[in-house]
Order: structure tokens, then C-alpha cells, then sequence
């Protein structure tokens, strides 16, 4: 009860919480390593998913990078928390696994914590790792998996998204006391000295997730309502709203009853045939024959062809003056 | 939010000046140093060390104290949860509200021990931060062979960072102005519109860049700069150094 009591008089000396990232220098060279073995093969996975997107388009490279700009910028932004009395920032990553998939999602927290780590001092680059873990693939795949859930369960994108928001948040830092107290534990048991920290986290964090929760079901509205085409192509939505899909198959219905055996005769005649010859045939002014008789076929194609190409050069040689070149005064 | 920039500090320094791949070697080793170390001695060395060297490459102190704010306050919260939570020997006790608030030696080396390591690897990533620019750090990454993916899409994100802070910050004081923070709920909701609006700028010049760049020869790889031969000085120089941390930290 003491110490619990220590643990909330500490937090509450807390001026802006910055507890999202481990901190550079944290974490022992051999859990350093460890969690970079642990982060690696995600990263990986992450890259090689960018790769097979960007080669059917070219746009995702540079989506996934603004992406990381964006979650860099979000998780720079001081975010009021109530309880706590202090500033906050949220992480960003749920939004980013909601439009860029759980794996891609991760590459882009690697990225965003990157830049930070070198020119920020938030989280470092031996903590990396650790921080990719808690951060990127936690977070990143609980917001994923909750969004997708909530939506095949019916909830509405707000829902969804205010969910995604809040399990990625506190997922993260369910992980992050998991690397913290294991690194700094000492001799002492992991359980504890766990549990001391996530309390530690709990009034900053608690609302926090929900903030964050607020945030991205506000993201999520705010695109609907906006851009629902970005929604369409990051396979968030389904496209359209059925409108699409009704025309396209009143279209095909229409081509199909359309195309059916017709009443018709078996052959239409022409309009040479059924118009102008006979009424050149009533005026006794029937056809004669060609003085010059090529006949069908390729004799007659290959008539067509030496005209074609003598006027062709003809009109190509005079182009000149039959469109820019004007005759010099006085003459003709 | 805004103590960095995309310029370096002190363009004639020396350090600034050194192979960036040669800089990102030693800076790797001599972390791994520091969160190897057990002891005090090696990472207020190191702090010590790196510090001076940013003062020295014109770094304001300002904003070194800044970059160092997070860090030490997460270093003090460590050492006051060590200080309370671990150890049996106690060292003082606090009587607070009834409750005796007992401090432990052991809990205070162990969290001192950890705070020194913070600050050691803390100003030592600052310095690497602050002596080599974005690009030139990416590439020293390429070829130490960090997936080209990973590169480009920093390079990318490095490259429309600023845009998208600064269209943040017009976004925010228009928001600010119009009494868009007065309060939870409307704050809350002009924070989620703010970050909605910068995805979506996100998207609309990612879609302009491609654009361009497919117009300019894209075809989804991104050349990088080429490095300079290495100069034997500079590797002499940068062994040495390595070379010599590495017999302090072994004493």
C-alpha cells in the first residue's frame, strides 16, 4: 500500500510525460540485442510487403514515407491528459496500421522512431529494438486486428477506429513495462517490479488510450467524410455504395437481353443497296461499270495503297504552304 | 517539438567534417560500450566527452538542454523507482502522511548506475545528431547495409517532415485561434481533425511526388549519394579512438 501510494506521489511530480519511447542508454547491451533480434524479422516482413506493393504501384513509397511523417508529427504533438495534469502525445501508430496494413505499419513506426531516436533523444537508437516491438508491432498489430474485428463484428468505422485507437495505445505500453521492467530489474523478480511500473503508466496512459481512441475514430470520420476515395484504395471501406455495382449490372443485363436471337431477316442490306440504288435504278441511272476494273481483294487494297501513299507525300511535301508559309507580297 | 532542425551545427568542426560511415562506426562501438558497462566511471566519461564536443561545435546550450530534457527525466524516474522499490538496506526514510517512505541504498547505485548509462548513450547519440546531416546519415546506413527500402522511405519521410510541421502549425494556431483547444471534447476533436487533415495531405503529395519523379526517371528506386574514398587519416583517426574507449572501458 506504501509503495503503491509512493508510485502515484512520483507520477504526479511527472511534468510532460514522455513514456512512450525507452529511453536511450535504458536497456543492457544483451536486452538490447535480444529485442532487436525480436523486432528484425517483423522489419523484414514489413519491407518485403512494401516491396511486392510498390511494384504494382509506384505511389506506395513515397506514401509509406509521408506516413512515417505523419506518425513522426502525431507523436510530436503535446496532448492534454486530465488525470495527470500534464501533456502527453499520442502514437500514431493505430492510424497507420488502420490505412497501411499491420506489417507496413511497422516499417513506418521503424522509420518515425529512427529520425527521433537520432535527432530527437526520444527513444534511442540501442533501444530501437525495444522500441519497434512496443511501438510498431504491438501497437501496430493490436490496432489492425481490433479495427478488423470490430468492423466484421458491425461496429461502424468510429467505433472501430476509437477501439483500434485505444488498443494500440495501451498495448504498447503493456509491452513497453514488459521491456522496462525485465531490463532493469536487477535480482529482483519481474513480476513486482512489472506491475509497479504499469501502475506508473496508468494515470498518464489510461486516458491517454482514450484521447487516442477519440483521435482515431476522428481521423477515420474525417476521411470518410472527405476523402472516402483514400478510405476505397487503402481497402479500408468497400468502394462505392452500391450505386456503382447496380448500374454496371443494369448495363450488363441491358447488353445481354439486347444481344439475344434477333426477329429480324438474316441479312440486312445496306444502305447503298436498299437506298441509293434504288433509287438510282428508278430514275433508270443504274451503275455502270468502273472504266478500270481492279476487281476485289488484294489487288484493289493494294490500289488504295499507292494512292494513299502518293497523296500522302504529296500533302506532307506541300504541308508548308498549305498551313504556315504565307506567299511573299506581290505576287499571285 | 521544434528543437531540431535539418541543418548541422558547426560546418568547420572537424568532426563534422569526418567520413560520416567512419563517425557511425564509432558511435556504435563506443554505444555498445556505454550500455555494456557496469560501472560509473565509463559513461559520465562519455557524457562528459560528447557534451563538451557538441558545446564545442557551437551547439546552444539551449537547446542541448532540451534534447536532454526526456532523458533525464526519464533517468530520475528511474532512479526514484530503484530508490524506493529495490534493495534492503535502507539509506533514509521520509515520513509522509502517516507513511514511512523508505529510500534503499542498493536501489539508488543501481538506479544511479542507470542514469549515468542514459546520459552517457543519450549525448553520445546527440553528438552523432548534431555533427552529420539526414542524407548523409542515410547513406553511411546503405552502406553498412540497411535494407535500401528502409532508406528511401526515411528519406522520403526526412524530406516532407517539414512540410507537413509546418502545415501542422498553421493548422493548429488557425484551430487555437478560433478557440478550437477551449476545452477536452473540442480540443479533442480539433487535435483528431488536425491529424486527419495531414493524412490526407500525406496522400495528395504522395500521389504529386510520384508524379513528378516518374517524370524525372523514377522507377521505384531512389538514387543515393555516392560516398567519398575513404581517407586514411580519417581511419587511422577513427580506429584509434575506437581502439583507445575500448582499453578504458575494459579497465
Amino acid at each position: 500500500m506504501v509503495r503503491l501510494m509512493v508510485t502515484t506521489l512520483l507520477l504526479f511530480l511527472a511534468s510532460p510525460a514522455y513514456a512512450m519511447h525507452i529511453s536511450e542508454g535504458i536497456l543492457p547491451f544483451d536486452w538490447a540485442v535480444l529485442w532487436f533480434a525480436v523486432a528484425a524479422p517483423f522489419v523484414a516482413l514489413g519491407v518485403k510487403r512494401l516491396n511486392g506493393l510498390a511494384k504494382d504501384d509506384l505511389a506506395m513509397k513515397p506514401l509509406v514515407g509521408l506516413m512515417a511523417a505523419v506518425v513522426f508529427v502525431i507523436s510530436c504533438m503535446p496532448i492534454p491528459v486530465p488525470t495527470a495534469g500534464t501533456c502527453s502525445h499520442p502514437c500514431g501508430t493505430g492510424i497507420a496500421a488502420i490505412l497501411v496494413g499491420p506489417l507496413v505499419s511497422v516499417l513506418v513506426a521503424a522509420v518515425a522512431l529512427l529520425i527521433q531516436a537520432i535527432f530527437l533523444a526520444h527513444g534511442g537508437l540501442s533501444t530501437l529494438g525495444a522500441d519497434i516491438v512496443s511501438m510498431g508491432v504491438a501497437g501496430s498489430f493490436a490496432g489492425w486486428l481490433v479495427f478488423r474485428g470490430a468492423r466484421k463484428a458491425g461496429a461502424n468505422l468510429a467505433v472501430a477506429g476509437f477501439l483500434a485507437g485505444v488498443a494500440a495505445d495501451w498495448l504498447t505500453y503493456a509491452v513497453t513495462s514488459v521491456e522496462l521492467a525485465s531490463a532493469i530489474r536487477g535480482n529482483e523478480p519481474f513480476l513486482p517490479l512489472f506491475g509497479k511500473i504499469l501502475i506508473a503508466f496508468v494515470p498518464t496512459q489510461l486516458p491517454l488510450g482514450i484521447l487516442e481512441g477519440a483521435m482515431t475514430a476522428g481521423m477515420v470520420v474525417l476521411l470518410q467524410r472527405k476523402r472516402p476515395d483514400l478510405l476505397v484504395r487503402m481497402r479500408v471501406t468497400k468502394g462505392g455504395n452500391g450505386v456503382a455495382a447496380m448500374l454496371f449490372v443494369l448495363l450488363l443485363a441491358a447488353t445481354i437481353l439486347t444481344s439475344s436471337p434477333s426477329l429480324a431477316a438474316d441479312k440486312w442490306a445496306g444502305v447503298d443497296e436498299a437506298v441509293v440504288e434504288k433509287v438510282a435504278r428508278e430514275h433508270g441511272r443504274e451503275a455502270r461499270r468502273p472504266l478500270i476494273d481492279l476487281g476485289e481483294g488484294d489487288l484493289q487494297l493494294f490500289a488504295f495503297l499507292l494512292a494513299g501513299t502518293a497523296g500522302g507525300f504529296a500533302a506532307g511535301y506541300y504541308w508548308r504552304m498549305l498551313v504556315s508559309e504565307k506567299r511573299p507580297a506581290g505576287r499571285g | 517539438m521544434h528543437h531540431f532542425s535539418r541543418y548541422r551545427h558547426g560546418a568547420d568542426h572537424p568532426l563534422t567534417r569526418l567520413d560520416p560511415r567512419l563517425k557511425l562506426f564509432s558511435a556504435l562501438a563506443l554505444l555498445s560500450m556505454v550500455i555494456s558497462c557496469k560501472g560509473f566511471a565509463f559513461p559520465l566519461l562519455a557524457a562528459v566527452m560528447c557534451g563538451g564536443l557538441c558545446i564545442g561545435m557551437g551547439v546552444p546550450l539551449r537547446l542541448l538542454m532540451l534534447r536532454f530534457a526526456e532523458p533525464l527525466f526519464i533517468a530520475v524516474m528511474v532512479v526514484l523507482l530503484k530508490l524506493f522499490f529495490v534493495g534492503e538496506v535502507p539509506l533514509f526514510s521520509v515520513h509522509v502522511l502517516g507513511l514511512d517512505i523508505i529510500g534503499h541504498r542498493e536501489g539508488l547505485v543501481d538506479g544511479l548506475r542507470i542514469a549515468v548509462r542514459i546520459s552517457g548513450a543519450v549525448s553520445l547519440v546527440a553528438l552523432l545528431g548534431f555533427s552529420t546531416s539526414f542524407t548523409d546519415l542515410m547513406g553511411a546506413l546503405a552502406w553498412f547495409r540497411v535494407p535500401r527500402t528502409i532508406i528511401e522511405i526515411a528519406m522520403f519521410a526526412w524530406r516532407y517532415l517539414f512540410v507537413l510541421l509546418e502545415d501542422a502549425q498553421v493548422v493548429y494556431h488557425a484551430q487555437k485561434n478560433r478557440l478550437g483547444y477551449a476545452g477536452y471534447r473540442r480540443g479533442l476533436r480539433s487535435f483528431g481533425t488536425l491529424a486527419g487533415a495531414l493524412v490526407i495531405k500525406a496522400f495528395d503529395n504522395s500521389q504529386n511526388i510520384t508524379t513528378a519523379m516518374v517524370q524525372r526517371g523514377y522507377d521505384g528506386t531512389m538514387p543515393l549519394m555516392r560516398h567519398r574514398p575513404f581517407r586514411p587519416g580519417e581511419v587511422i583517426f577513427s580506429l584509434l579512438f575506437v581502439l583507445t574507449m575500448g582499453i578504458i572501458w575494459r579497465m
